[in-house]
């Protein structure tokens, strides 16, 4: 599962523009696809994958796009200004490689310590002052190789080091859509029976908040959602322990709330029954922040019952996301168990 | 009438966590709806079933409040506020959980605290005391309160939206109509309307009234308004969230004028009701909105006459078997 892990992340996929990650997703499950009930792709570029199974319908996701840059002009000299695609702190930024779509390459441009003044130094730069250096020496050069509304991510490799940590750019989410992959594998490969009319959601356009979730569960009509993420943490030294969030390696983030969801009391309590029985490391977590797809997709239509099941990530929409596999298993242990047991029973 | 009204009100629900008053209410409703369900988020929907027009009352059961984020070594207790928490009127007072235990909310600063800066004293002395009472993610509520002052007024909370819910469960009990009546008691509506979104998706009416508080033109209080305390009910114009249907609104009006029905104009300069994801849920909806004047809203005092509730009870019932 680390291996295709390693693969999505490396895909080119910021919001908007998810078309090599969703390929990349359909090579890995190419030879299941033939298997499934239905596989649609929608107007937003959802890709939705209907297994079936028996019990009440349930909507597994998690989203395809990466957080990005987006050409917005060429200077005379031939280097481009730009934009975020989702939230991303300009500390992060100075000096970082760069790549787009096309493959070029380029470099965040960034004054050298030695060159900055007294007011400068310990400043965060303002994005509208930032620029990608692509090596053109022109705009007519630079022309060449982007345009404006061109997309570009960071460059990054995947690494793994220390005791089971893992970095790379974009493991939010593809650490969700890896899951996704290996469940749609283990159902296939194992003969599982699902306890739910078990429907899988690649969605689009999470990370701009415009969400792709939102056509897909229009579409599906769930009464369960699982929500794959990566979550958010502060375990750094210098953080106190009550706005930590949570901790890398302390297993499957089971959330209570976050600021754009309370979730289902009775499902996540199910769930973590689940992990408790299956002795799987979980823990909920300890500050509320952030928000995700779930937010849409519990109030879309009718309404659903949902629970997001997340990694902790530390240094998260950077080039430099780390996670612990640890966690990356528990996830999706949990989240296999969930497909293999009965839906909770209410009154 | 005031009975009710604090049984509802000491049954305390913060967002997502609407089980008990779900329940106080559905009792009290049970011999007189033809239908009831409780979606997948947690709505309970009463149905009066009529061959006329399908009509949706949304009153939300939810009240603002805390929920546990974190146990510190010492026993204090971290919270992160659910819904719009005054961090300033939330300081010293007392609190109490879901599971009943007391406590005090406690700034953490001397200057006017921000939400960040509350956490509840329950009296532990270590954590491992305190994790015998609470875990993360139990809520806490200012403590409930009613009582009668001069001029049949009533301080306490929470009015937001107990008097709403008791209006409808009120026209429920004596409403006799033609019309298709849908009466629901929404979920999550503190924070940000989240509930009565699929329940207005579900029922498809086509008109919807919510019940809610509003603020007033206090007495050197911080808000210019013209609605008052003790002037009746409202019939909102706008508020920041909805710009309801002006030929109901008129509607609304002109059935309230019939009637004698004490009523006042409302533009609200702030906040906003379950009247905003009802008008644009499905295919969209005619939205009004009946709303009960209240004082110092969200603090952990509120204010309101009973009179102005007397009307919107009557106004409620009025349209029910009118519009």
């Amino acid at each position: 599962m680390k291996e295709i892990l390693k693969r999505l992340s490396l895909a080119f996929g910021p919001s908007g523009c998810e078309d090599a990650v969703k390929e990349a997703i359909k090579k890995e499950i190419d030879a299941f696809l033939p298997k499934a009930k239905d596989v649609t792709e929608d107007q937003m570029g959802n890709l939705i994958i209907h297994i079936g199974g028996n019990g009440p319908k349930l909507m597994i996701s998690a989203h395809m796009d990466e957080v990005g840059f987006m050409v917005t002009g060429i200077t005379k000299g031939g280097a481009l200004k730009f934009g975020t695609v989702g939230g991303i702190d300009p500390l992060c930024l100075g000096a970082k490689r760069v790549v787009s779509e096309s493959g070029v390459k380029g470099a965040i441009k960034a004054k050298p310590i030695h060159l900055l003044s007294k007011e400068e130094r310990g400043q965060a730069p303002k994005i509208k002052n930032l620029l990608i250096d692509i090596g053109a020496n022109s705009k007519k050069e630079a022309e060449a190789l982007t345009f404006v509304g061109d997309y570009f991510t960071f460059d990054s490799d995947y690494i793994e080091y220390g005791e089971g940590l893992i970095k790379c750019k974009a493991l939010d989410d593809r650490l969700g859509c890896a899951i996704m992959c290996q469940l749609i594998k283990d159902i296939y490969e194992n003969n599982i029976v699902p306890c739910y009319d078990l429907y899988f959601a690649f969605t689009t356009r999470e990370e701009i908040g415009y969400s792709g979730a939102y056509g897909a569960s229009m579409r599906v009509r769930p009464e369960y959602a699982v929500i794959i993420e990566s979550k958010a943490v502060a375990d750094i030294e210098g953080v106190s322990e009550d706005k930590e969030v949570c901790r890398l390696g302390d297993g499957v983030i089971i959330s209570f709330a976050d600021r754009g969801t309370i979730y289902d009391r009775d499902f996540v309590r199910h769930i973590k029954s689940l992990a408790d029985k299956n002795e799987i490391k979980n823990q909920t977590n300890r500050y509320i922040s952030g928000g995700n797809d779930s937010m849409h997709i519990q109030k879309n239509a009718e309404g659903a019952k949902v629970s997001t099941l997340s990694c902790a990530s530390r240094y998260i929409h950077s080039q430099s996301d780390v996670i612990h596999v640890d966690d990356f298993y528990a996830t999706y242990k949990t989240v296999l168990e969930i497909i293999k047991s009965e839906a909770p029973v209410k009154e | 009438m005031t009975e009710l009204l604090k049984k509802l009100m000491f049954t305390p629900s913060v967002s997502g966590r609407e089980d008990k008053i779900r329940e106080v209410i559905r009792k009290e409703i049970e011999p007189y709806a033809t239908e009831i369900t409780v979606d997948r988020m947690g709505n309970l929907i009463a149905r009066k079933k009529g061959n006329g027009k399908k009509i949706m009352f949304c009153a939300h059961m939810d009240e603002i409040g805390f929920f546990v984020t974190h146990i510190s070594s010492n026993g204090d207790i971290k919270v992160s506020p659910v819904g719009g928490i005054n961090a300033i009127s939330a300081a010293y007072s007392e609190v109490i959980s879901e599971k009943g235990v007391g406590g005090i909310i406690v700034p953490s600063t001397k200057d006017a605290p921000k939400c960040e800066d509350l956490y509840i004293d329950i009296g532990a002395k270590t954590k491992k005391q305190a994790e015998k009472k609470v875990e993360i993610g139990d809520f806490f509520v200012c403590a409930p309160k009613f009582k009668r002052l001069l001029n049949n007024r009533y301080i306490g909370r929470p009015f937001d939206d107990r008097v709403g819910c008791l209006a409808l469960i009120e026209a429920i009990k004596s409403v006799s109509s033609e019309n298709d009546l849908y009466f629901v008691f929404s979920v999550q509506e503190e924070v940000g309307g989240r509930g009565a979104k699929p329940a207005t998706f579900g029922i498809e009416p086509e008109i919807g009234i919510a019940l809610d508080v509003t603020a007033v033109g206090e007495k050197g209080g911080p808000n210019d308004m013209d609605v008052l305390i003790g002037k009746g009910c409202t019939v909102k114009i706008k508020d920041p969230s909805t710009i309801c249907n002006p030929a109901l609104v008129k509607e609304m009006r002109a059935i309230a004028d019939k009637e004698g029905i004490k009523y006042q104009n409302e533009m609200l300069p702030f906040g906003g009701t379950d009247a905003s994801p009802m008008q644009i849920a499905g295919k969209g909806v005619r939205v009004g909105v009946i709303s009960i004047p209240s004082a110092h809203i969200h603090s952990s005092c509120e204010m309101i006459d009973i009179n102005d509730l007397k009307e919107a009870v009557k106004l409620t019932i009025a349209l029910a078997s009118k519009l």
